[in-house]
């Protein structure tokens, strides 16, 4: 499966169970690299995709993901699912939030093979990177 | 300003009748704000491991119905009669964040402000001037009410991380969000132990932004006495700060001059009280004595 995941400068995703920020042009960047397939995502990510037509919602996505699945990813420890992710789509905010949950994954077997920056609706500069196994 | 005030001391009231916790002091003309408006002292918060924060109350802000607002605003409670900050609270909205650059704050002296610097410190100073609500916030420059002395580790992985993350909330989702910082001070010491951080999103009921955490006022590698702000390097003897970055308790009525710990200091009253900041030298030109007790 693929997974996309956002961090900040110190790997956090979360803090407080909360989001440590959101922006709507990452989400449009997200929906256009899907290139029409369904995003899988949680109850806790729906009111970010609020009126697309390209998700599905259900919880514990990770489990039913197959090669072919895009997996948004905000409140889940992903290092239980390290063997089956083939791609990480990572957007960094490049900015230091509080974090309590941390991108954990080793990104050691992986290879970067994009990396692009675009300015976000609120935030200065996203960085977009993109690992394959 | 003073409208701001009158508002803060009506909303410290309403706290009083309503907050989450009961043991609290109000910020007031005297030297004796030791806990929060929450009622956070620094015996009440877990002492500093390796972390530059640590959540507080479940990480649950006091904020009580009568606070929640969508109206933007920011309040800046007075100096004490130290010359310390006590509590600075807005709610935050588009209209309270900067709309030009950022000025300069260098006049401004918090109390216990020290310049000195290290080379295991990021940026070498040790000290920074440091907004309670940051300026990225609400635009607040060279206002005396709203910056303390804290190390640049206060700054940047205690304070920053929540400022940056309201601001981007507030920016991408043109809500509100109730902030609070209040410093924590050991008695009569000038330089705070700590502050104490709430945030809370207003639209959303705190589904964005929600947290109550204290942040330490440490800089790791470097020992600091808090009574005066003078430091050294952890596993080296404390050096006594120079005569030029003296600060001292003057009593107007008496022409006594005394260090900030001494108990007589404490016992002064307000009208009759002042802080001095300058060398020995300077403080007994002007006709002050050094007190019997403390021995400055």
């Amino acid at each position: 499966m693929t997974i996309a995941v956002c961090i900040d400068d110190k790997n956090g995703m979360l803090f407080n169970n909360r989001r440590q920020s959101q922006d709507r042009v990452l989400i449009e960047d997200l929906v256009a690299l899907s290139n029409g397939r369904k995003i899988s995502i949680s109850p806790f990510s729906k009111e970010l995709f609020a009126g697309d037509e390209v998700c599905i919602v259900e919880e514990h996505f990770p489990d039913k993901a197959d090669e072919d699945t895009i997996c948004f990813v905000e409140n889940i420890d992903l290092t239980a699912y390290a063997d089956k992710i083939q791609k990480i789509i990572l957007y960094r905010w490049n900015r230091h939030y509080p974090s309590s949950l941390k991108f954990k994954l080793d990104l050691s077997p992986y290879t970067l093979t994009e990396q692009t920056d675009f300015p976000g609706s609120s935030h200065e500069k996203i960085t977009r990177e993109v690992y394959v196994r | 300003m003073r409208v701001k005030k009158i508002v803060l001391l009506l909303w410290c009231c309403c706290f009083l009748l309503c907050g989450c916790t009961v043991s609290v002091s109000l910020p007031t003309e005297s030297s004796a704000v030791q806990a929060s408006l929450s009622g956070y002292t620094t015996d009440t918060v877990p002492a500093y491991t390796e972390e530059a924060f640590v959540e507080i109350n479940d990480n649950v802000p006091c904020f009580t119905d009568k606070d929640y607002t969508t109206q933007s605003f920011e309040t800046y409670g007075e100096l004490d009669s130290l010359g310390r900050c006590t509590i600075a609270y807005a709610c935050v909205g588009k209209d309270t964040m900067p709309t030009e650059k950022r000025g300069s704050i260098s006049n401004v002296k918090p109390s216990g402000w020290q310049t000195v610097k290290y080379d295991n410190v990021d940026g070498k100073y040790l000290y920074n001037r440091c907004h309670l609500i940051g300026w990225q916030l609400t635009a607040e420059n060279a206002n005396k009410s709203n910056l303390i002395t804290g190390t640049r580790y206060l700054n940047i992985e205690g304070m920053l991380p929540f400022e940056n993350m309201v601001a981007d909330y507030v920016k991408e989702t043109n809500h509100h969000v109730l902030y609070r910082v209040t410093p924590i001070f050991d008695g009569n010491n000038l330089v705070a132990r700590g502050v104490e951080m709430e945030g809370y999103s207003v639209e959303d009921s705190g589904a964005g932004i929600s947290f109550h955490i204290y942040a330490y006022n440490v800089q790791p590698g470097i020992e600091i006495d808090y009574a005066d702000g003078s430091s050294w390097l952890e596993g080296t003897q404390k050096t006594e700060p120079s005569a030029a970055q003296m600060t001292y308790i003057l009593n107007t009525n008496n022409h006594k001059f005394h260090l900030p710990s001494c108990s007589v200091a404490s016992s002064i009253k307000d009208t009759n009280k002042e802080t001095f900041q300058g060398t020995r030298e300077e403080v007994l030109a002007q006709g002050y004595e050094p007190c019997g007790k403390c021995k400055p």
